[in-house]
């Protein structure tokens, strides 16, 4: 390898590093699922700035309603991603199965 | 308890009484229709609650029973086309099917506030009644993996639908209906 060869090697292995420690920095996405018409955990607790994506394994449309914030329905087999803004607690339900309720915690 | 729920505990305890019977067990082919029966006719009591209702949260609670039963049905008819068994009526089936049919007579006649208490306490008792059914008929009878999976997957839906009617009947009422 002659002096421009290594130099390429050691500016891509720089890169490699750098774009690794973006990923490392990139806000955490955490995973509610919804299944057996349950939200799964029934408790999360998540840092401001964080994602939150929840997925529906069940056979009927559900939806992950808030005072601030409402996914609108989330059919069999789809998701949907909140990124969380502000810190606070709140209890939130699926608006058209008003029995399933759990909790986000933002910090 | 009005007419139709008589029919529909008895129609679903035929179920019960067939399999604990040495002579005849219900067959998958059988539970599918049952199954199939059983959401379409709680869509078709929906379709009419929808028009007919009084109360809001009823009519959404009525769009929430065609959407979810509409759906397990989608799920149902896509497993059965997929094991390539033709659902097959049964005493069972039949007379659920009657019994809806009934039941839509029954609540074409009401108006306002008594037509809503009827549809809902038809819908506790009916998924009472279903939810019976599939604990101690169909789940235990079904033979196929997949369609035993499905069922199981469906009953938490029941479950739901269930305390979600209990509670439109405490907010409406019990009284008068």
């Amino acid at each position: 390898m002659d002096r421009r060869g290594l130099w390429k090697l050691v500016l891509a292995l720089l890169a490699f590093g750098s774009a690794n420690a973006n990923d490392s920095d990139a806000p955490a996405t955490h995973t509610v699922t919804i299944a057996n018409m349950k939200f799964e955990p029934a408790e999360l607790i998540v840092k401001r700035g964080e994602r939150v994506i929840w997925i529906n394994k069940d056979l009927v449309a559900h939806t992950a309603t808030a005072t601030t914030f409402d996914s609108s329905n989330i059919g069999p087999n789809a998701s949907w991603t909140l990124v969380t803004l502000k810190s606070g607690e709140q209890t939130y339900v699926c608006s058209l199965h008003p029995t399933i309720k759990a909790r986000l915690i933002v910090r | 308890m009005n007419k139709w729920v008589t029919f529909l505990v008895s129609a679903l305890a035929v179920g019960v009484a067939t399999t604990s019977g040495a002579s005849e067990t219900l067959s998958d082919a059988q539970i599918a229709a049952i199954v199939v029966t059983a959401n379409q006719v709680d869509v078709d009591a929906g379709e009419l609650a929808v028009t007919k209702a009084e109360a809001a949260p009823v009519r959404k609670f009525a769009e929430l029973m065609i959407a979810d039963h509409s759906g397990v049905n989608k799920s149902a008819t896509e497993l059965v086309t997929k094991l390539r068994v033709t659902p097959q009526p049964s005493a069972t089936s039949d007379s659920l099917k009657k019994g809806g049919e009934e039941n839509l007579v029954a609540l074409k006649k009401l108006r306002g506030g008594a037509f809503d208490r009827a549809y809902v306490e038809h819908e506790v008792i009916y998924h009472q009644a279903v939810l019976d059914a599939l604990d101690r008929t169909l789940i235990p009878n079904a033979k196929n993996a997949e369609l035993k999976a499905l069922m199981v997957k469906v009953r938490p839906a029941f479950v739901a639908h269930l305390e979600h009617a209990k509670q439109l009947q405490d907010s409406l009422g019990k009284s008068g209906g």
